[in-house]
């Protein structure tokens, strides 16, 4: 399936929310979503942001049942190592169930680590829950470390050759 | 003991950078520091600083037998929660073993912390995070002491988090300078 990943703007954040939405009725924290549409465009759309965010869009003719083209985002900013400097976190990263499967996820992801390797950073971490075991080995799959296990945090982490293949989109073997 | 805790400058790196290392060998991972001064000093104070960092300063009278003044310190930079919007994550917190413990819940660590939630109280951030090893129980029970939750023990990680009447609290604690 044809897709493109590319970076938001104010007016995907409509469907940045829906998925926002989504991801965490995924997680069964529904409740907890204490932002409004409003909040993201504010927040990732000001002079400092706080975010960044880059969307998966399929063409018309792949659109959902709902008629939605945007299928996938992921939501990022820079972070800080004391020991490593420049970092970038990934936040969120989610793709619509039904379009899953077709390797946006890993785009998505890639995109990140391309960003954040042309800003001079040399890691990308991110966090999973515990018992969310699909996600866990799809990311341990990539070349991920479990920054927990080895050091007794739950942090995911990308760096140095797995980062560089990450960015590149190399194919899995 | 008078301190004071004010924002580093760029002449301060090289003191972050020593309390850095410090941090790090009192982590047992010496050997995992591998930027210079020279790096925070481009990262913390460029148009778009990657971080931000309180230092904490004591009068002259105080120095260190090797002559430090500034003997603590707070990095953090602001972070995004998708369900609760702006957030702040404390990347280190660290004040040189002799000056600590003087005075539980007052002193230099409590200052330095307060000073970060205030930080978040005026940016209008709703959190404040913080990751803390497992086996670091003297910084555990710091930190539970000032009412943070550890996610780790509930939820499978360890992160822990200042947020509603804990973290006004302890933004209530800074000092007035």
């Amino acid at each position: 399936m044809v897709y493109t990943i590319r970076v938001a703007t104010l007016e995907d954040c409509k469907d940045i929310y829906r998925m926002i939405m989504e991801l965490a009725k995924h997680e069964k924290v529904s409740d907890q979503v204490k932002i409004a549409q409003r909040d993201l465009e504010q927040d990732g759309f000001s002079k400092n942001p706080f975010f960044q965010s880059i969307i998966a869009e399929v063409p018309e003719q792949h659109r959902s049942k709902d008629g939605h083209s945007k299928v996938g985002y992921a939501l990022y900013f820079f972070a800080y190592s004391s020991w490593k400097g420049r970092s970038v976190y990934m936040e969120d990263l989610y793709v619509m169930p039904e379009y899953r499967g077709k390797g946006i996820g890993k785009a998505l992801m890639s995109k990140i680590a391309q960003l954040g390797l042309a800003a001079g950073c040399n890691q990308l971490n991110f966090a999973v829950l515990n018992w969310n075991k699909e996600s866990m080995d799809f990311y341990l799959s990539q070349g991920c470390w479990d920054v927990t296990t080895g050091l007794d945090y739950h942090c995911m982490r990308c760096e140095g050759p797995a980062l560089e293949a990450l960015a590149r989109g190399d194919p899995k073997n | 003991m008078d301190f004071m805790i004010r924002a580093a400058t760029p002449e301060d790196c090289k003191d972050i950078s020593r309390m850095i290392m410090e941090l790090a060998v009192y982590e047992n991972m010496p050997d995992q520091v591998k930027i210079s001064h020279e790096v925070l000093e481009q990262d913390g104070f460029c148009k778009n600083p990657f971080f931000h960092c309180l230092v904490a300063e004591v009068a002259e009278q105080y120095r260190t037998t090797e002559g430090y003044t500034v003997i603590g310190y707070a990095l953090f930079f602001y972070t995004y929660s998708t369900w609760k919007g702006r957030s702040v994550y404390m990347e280190d917190l660290y004040v040189m073993p002799e000056f600590r413990g003087e005075f539980p819940g007052k002193g230099v660590g409590t200052a330095l912390m307060s000073k970060v939630a205030q930080v978040c109280k005026e940016q209008q951030c709703v959190r404040l995070q913080f990751s803390v090893l497992n086996w670091n129980t003297p910084s555990l029970d710091f930190y539970k002491a000032k009412g943070a939750q550890d996610l780790t023990d509930s939820e499978g990680w360890h992160v822990l988090r200042f947020d509603g009447e804990a973290l006004d609290k302890l933004a209530q604690m800074a000092p007035k300078n």
